[in-house]
């Protein structure tokens, strides 16, 4: 089939993949600057207390130590956060975890600023700690924040589900736990900075929001706008942990203070330690049916433990309620989640906001009831899916791109095949084989706040276009998709377009790369620019070639009379001519989703523009004697609006997979216990099932070229797959996750499937 | 990273030579891959760090009429792809198929699984299943130690700082049923939460005529389970008796360990990971 778009659609290569294949992609630890000073931060030794003292006086003595910093020293306001600001660069009145940094040491090397942060003396009085939310929510209990310890509360009402639950047939009510999860991206934190000519402060990092970034720092120090520089280096992967300032603030700090270089590079356990995780969840959720299986209501009471810090729990918990009645269609919402302070190391963003952890309750509840009914779990979904028309619980009528029905139709021949053949089949002694589904939705974008992004296209003399972004290309592909936006819209290849990526001196604000937003907003932002561009060219081709703009269209880096090429004008002569006409060859791009904020009180409003939709379908083995499980196959559909870059969407379902094979099976950490890679598993290219991709495009009209977001919801549908697969192979439900060796062998026990004989 | 001076000896009486003098203060290193974990943190804190990974007298697989030797300096991968030992140690090949992962493989050592005598080494509950002699070296001579001697309590061996083990001598099995399988949290780079070796014979009659045990990964040291093996001698193998066997083997294992957190999980899946493994005995 041809294709209507020469760049969309088309698997091209990708802008960096030479430079990483070869090994020379820049990532911070490779910045070599000269006599650069190595950082270290002292970490707080105590759970929950009042910092009395702090003596860097013995650590100075300490030959090779350059400075200590602390709190004192941060000349402006020692306060981060970007959803809401609790978190200080360094500790000043109190610690609230065992990842507080309390200060920051600067020395000729690593192994000197090691030594020193040993000697730093700082005197606590200790304060009661709290690990967990029955302990943090109970009357009396020790306050971690002036402002107490709930941070925040989203509530989603609609209609009225108290006395809908009276009239459902069927009623399922049960309580899910997911644990926290560390991202473990292969390239840990690190950043390098140095002071440039003219003063500014420059500093490189490993980030996923480079503007915000930027402005954080000048916060900390009160410098002015152009007096720091943020350039994102090559980026190791991030998940969602390196949307916070993990070194940039104390890389500043030294620039500020030493006006020499100065380097940061976070060892693995570091890197555990002192960053973000994904929040661990308790969900009470309540679910009723009628006779038919329709859905009716849902009550839902949920918490998520975001440790000693908001960071991105506000938007965790705000996420989480408005996904908890999954992509289903409900009349009656009763919708609370919060999100509670305890003096664990704080939490934030991972991949997917909180939806991943309420997937998990809201597919469990669905196949519950499609048991208790009598119903095939595909059945339920099919009746209860969202389609076009639909209103989801926020009140948000769901208009176009509802791709969940053929997510679901596209599984289906697999379901069966597998239920028929494969579940049947027989295997070796002792292993049960078990299918099942997830399903899932995922707002693309910020929730009901305003998330715009910008961008900037330029003709040079010479008609060359460079595009510059400010969205953080954290090896998902943003750059190559936005060259594609670019491309399709003024007729050139996008290998052609120079980038300038993530300098906050050359680009403007493209928003964080969260939320799977960037395909979706960024690319409209550079596709608004890039038409503006468009724009101009064509009224100067219409003067040159003296047709009406409408009988032109672009070439190679030119515009033609359609239908003939040799009547063309080339970028360069336009450009020349723009230029002398004194109209600008440099034009900005801007694109905010259209989205009505949350009522604090109901929850209703339009929180995002656009949905993007998924299914995946698992197969399991479970080995009934020892509790192992291997999956054996995902089959994975996702409605991606437009798949701009094809290979690119399917890396990133392949990726989503390994990562809910993950969350599924045996990720779990342990706050304290949990140091390095050596106590923490993630899958291993031995631990993934195939996966089979499939790629649903029900366009999005206001996304570019049709396009949505594929991101997080690679992720969300896995874990729910695999243990609706492990409950159909055991006919004994997990509660909590990971489903580990000791829960699934537990499960096994329990149902009677542990012992000399092999129950069918 | 820990300061020591790296030595490199061209054969094995200099290597034996130079332990002899400074043995307290030196590490051998083979493969590396569990002494450089001690570097890298700086835990490592000795002079010397000897390295043998190069010592030919340390290599190579060969059966000497009832004596299959394995050089200890022999890697997992090289145990992986032997046909001598996939017919004649078949358990021992196994437990190289999903040792941590493949670039481990290709450098870490059998010398060096046992000698680190963590207890979830993986070679050792089929060296033991082999009644396996270690032949171990120091200046003034040779010395045969049994493999059920090579590790008096987790990760201490009984190795004097001036020796080196040359190689495992082992009793060949050929026909009979052998397998090796482990438990871990994932499928490969994980360390075993439970191992487990054996080797099975069956008279005319259908009887277990020959059976040996071991156990890994359970017990400060991988043991021999020699009250499981007498259960079974002798008797016509059946779903409830491989069962019944099973749990005898679990209670053994909680009367070396006593009830410890991960006995709830430890105790069944020693049951059932045995039933997995012996169940092709039953009937055939």
């Amino acid at each position: 089939m041809k294709s209507e778009y020469n760049s969309i659609g088309k698997n091209i290569q990708r802008r960096d993949i030479v430079e990483k294949l070869t090994g020379q992609a820049n990532f911070c630890a490779d910045i070599a600057l000269k006599d650069a000073l190595s950082l270290k931060v002292l970490r707080s030794s105590r759970h929950h207390a009042v910092i009395d003292k702090i003596d860097v006086s013995d650590a100075l003595k300490i030959p090779g130590v350059v400075n200590v910093f602390t709190a004192a020293d941060i000349p402006g306001k020692n306060l981060m956060g970007i959803i809401n600001k609790d978190q200080p660069l360094l500790a000043h009145d109190k610690v609230r975890s065992l990842a507080d940094p309390v200060a920051l040491v600067a020395a000729q090397t690593d192994e000197i600023a090691r030594q020193a942060i040993k000697v730093i003396n700082v005197t606590y009085t200790d304060l009661e700690p709290i690990f967990d939310i029955e302990a943090a929510l109970a009357p009396g209990a020790p306050k971690i924040h002036k402002k107490g310890n709930t941070l925040f509360t989203r509530r989603i009402k609609k209609g009225d589900a108290g006395t809908a639950f009276e009239t459902c047939h069927t009623i399922i009510e049960k309580k899910y736990m997911t644990h926290a999860v560390e991202h473990n991206y292969i390239e840990p934190d690190a950043g390098a900075g140095y002071v440039d000519e003219d003063g500014t402060l420059v500093i490189y990092a490993s980030t996923q929001n480079p503007h915000y970034d930027h402005k954080e720092v000048q916060g900390f120090l009160g410098l002015k706008d152009d007096q720091v520089r943020i350039i994102q280096a090559a980026t190791g992967g991030g998940f969602g942990s390196k949307l916070d300032l993990n070194v940039q603030g104390f890389i500043g700090l030294a620039l500020y203070h030493l006006k020499q270089p100065v380097r940061y590079v976070y060892t693995r356990e570091e890197s555990y330690l002192a960053t973000a995780k994904r929040h661990p969840f308790t969900i009470h959720m309540k679910t009723g049916a009628d006779k038919n299986g329709k859905l009716k209501a849902i009550h839902i009471r949920a918490y998520c433990n975001t440790g000693a810090y908001g960071s991105y729990g506000i938007a965790v918990a705000s996420r989480s309620a408005v996904h908890g009645t999954g992509p289903y269609e409900i009349d009656h919402v009763d919708i609370e989640c919060a999100c509670i302070y305890t003096n664990q190391p704080f939490c934030g963003a991972m991949r997917g906001f909180g939806a991943p952890q309420m997937a998990f309750a809201h597919e469990s509840q669905m196949d519950l009831l499609a048991k208790k009914l009598g119903m095939d779990p595909m059945e339920i979904r099919m009746l209860n899916g969202f389609k076009k028309g639909s209103i989801n619980g926020t009140g948000q009528q769901l208009i176009d791109s509802v791709g969940y029905p053929e997510c679901l139709e596209k599984i289906m021949p697999y379901y069966e095949e597998a239920l028929t053949n494969w579940v049947t089949e027989k295997t070796t002694p002792f292993t049960k084989r078990g299918i099942g589904i997830g399903g899932m939705w995922y707002g693309i974008g910020n929730t009901g706040v305003q998330n715009p992004s910008t961008a900037r296209i330029e003709l040079d003399q010479n008609g060359r276009v460079i595009l510059y972004t400010g969205c953080a290309d954290i090896g998902q592909g943003s750059s190559t998709i936005l060259t594609q936006v670019a491309g399709e819209v003024l007729g050139i290849a996008p290998e052609a377009i120079q980038l300038v990526v993530g300098d906050t001196k050359f680009t403007t604000n493209a928003g964080a790369t969260s939320a799977s937003r960037q395909t979706y907003i960024s690319g409209n932002a550079v596709k608004d620019a890039a038409e503006q561009l468009a724009r101009v060219l064509l009224t100067e081709g219409a003067n040159k070639l003296k047709v009406s703009k409408t009988a032109l269209s672009f070439g190679d880096h030119s515009l033609q009379i359609a239908g003939h090429p040799e009547r063309s004008v080339a970028f360069d002569w336009l450009a020349k001519r723009i230029h002398e006409k004194g109209v600008s060859l440099s034009w900005q791009g801007y694109f905010d989703p259209e989205t009505i904020p949350l009522d604090l009180e109901t929850g209703q409003g339009s929180p995002y523009a656009t949905y993007a939709f998924a299914c995946h379908l698992a197969l399991v083995e479970v080995d009934v004697l020892t509790g192992q499980v291997s999956v054996k196959k995902i089959v994975a559909a996702h409605d991606v609006g437009r798949a701009i870059h094809p290979e690119n969407v399917i890396g990133q379902i392949c990726g989503g997979v390994a990562m809910g094979v993950g969350f599924a099976l045996m990720e779990a950490f342990e706050f304290g216990k949990t140091l390095s890679m050596k106590d923490y598993h993630i899958p291993t290219c031995a631990d993934m099932p195939e996966v089979i991709p499939i790629i649903v495009e029900s366009v999005e009209p206001t996304g570019p070229f049709g396009a949505k977001g594929v991101g997080e919801p690679a992720l969300i549908p896995t874990a729910p797959a695999i243990l609706n697969a492990v409950s159909h192979a055991l006919g004994k439900r997990l509660y909590s996750l990971p489903a580990d060796l000791e829960s699934v062998l537990q499960a096994s026990i329990d149902s009677g499937h542990f012992g000399p004989e092999e129950k069918m | 990273m820990a300061d020591f001076k790296y030595i490199r000896p061209d054969n094995l009486p200099e290597a034996l030579d130079f332990l002899w003098d400074n043995g307290q203060d030196t590490a051998i290193i083979a493969g590396g891959t569990d002494v450089m974990i001690d570097v890298k943190s700086g835990k490592l804190d000795k002079k010397y760090l000897l390295d043998i990974s190069r010592l030919d007298e340390l290599k190579g697989i060969e059966l000497n009429g009832r004596d299959l030797c394995v050089g200890s300096g022999v890697t997992l991968s090289e145990i992986y792809t032997s046909a001598l030992l996939a017919s004649n140690a078949l358990a021992l090949q196994k437990s190289a198929v999903n040792f941590a992962a493949r670039q481990i493989r290709n450098i870490a050592t059998i010398g060096g699984n046992v000698a680190h005598s963590s207890p979830c080494g993986d070679t050792v509950p089929s060296l033991l299943l082999h009644d396996a002699i270690a032949l171990v070296a120091d200046k003034k001579g040779i010395q045969h130690i049994p493999m059920e001697q090579m590790a008096t309590s987790a990760y201490m061996s009984s190795l004097t700082p001036q020796q080196i083990i040359v190689k495992f001598i082992l009793t060949p099995y050929q026909d009979g049923y052998a397998d090796f399988q482990k438990i871990g949290r994932r499928k490969e780079l994980a360390i075993s939460r439970m191992s487990m070796a054996a080797f099975v014979k069956k008279d005319s009659t259908g009887r277990i005529s020959f059976l040996k045990l071991a156990l890994g990964a359970c017990t400060p040291v991988p043991c021999s389970m020699g009250a499981v093996e007498a259960f079974l001698t002798g008797k016509v193998p059946t779903r409830e008796l491989l069962w019944e066997a099973g749990g005898l083997l679990a209670e053994r294992m909680i009367e070396i360990t006593g009830n410890r957190s991960s006995t709830i999980y430890k105790k069944p899946a020693v049951q059932g990971l045995f039933m997995r493994i012996l169940f092709p005995m039953v009937g055939s």
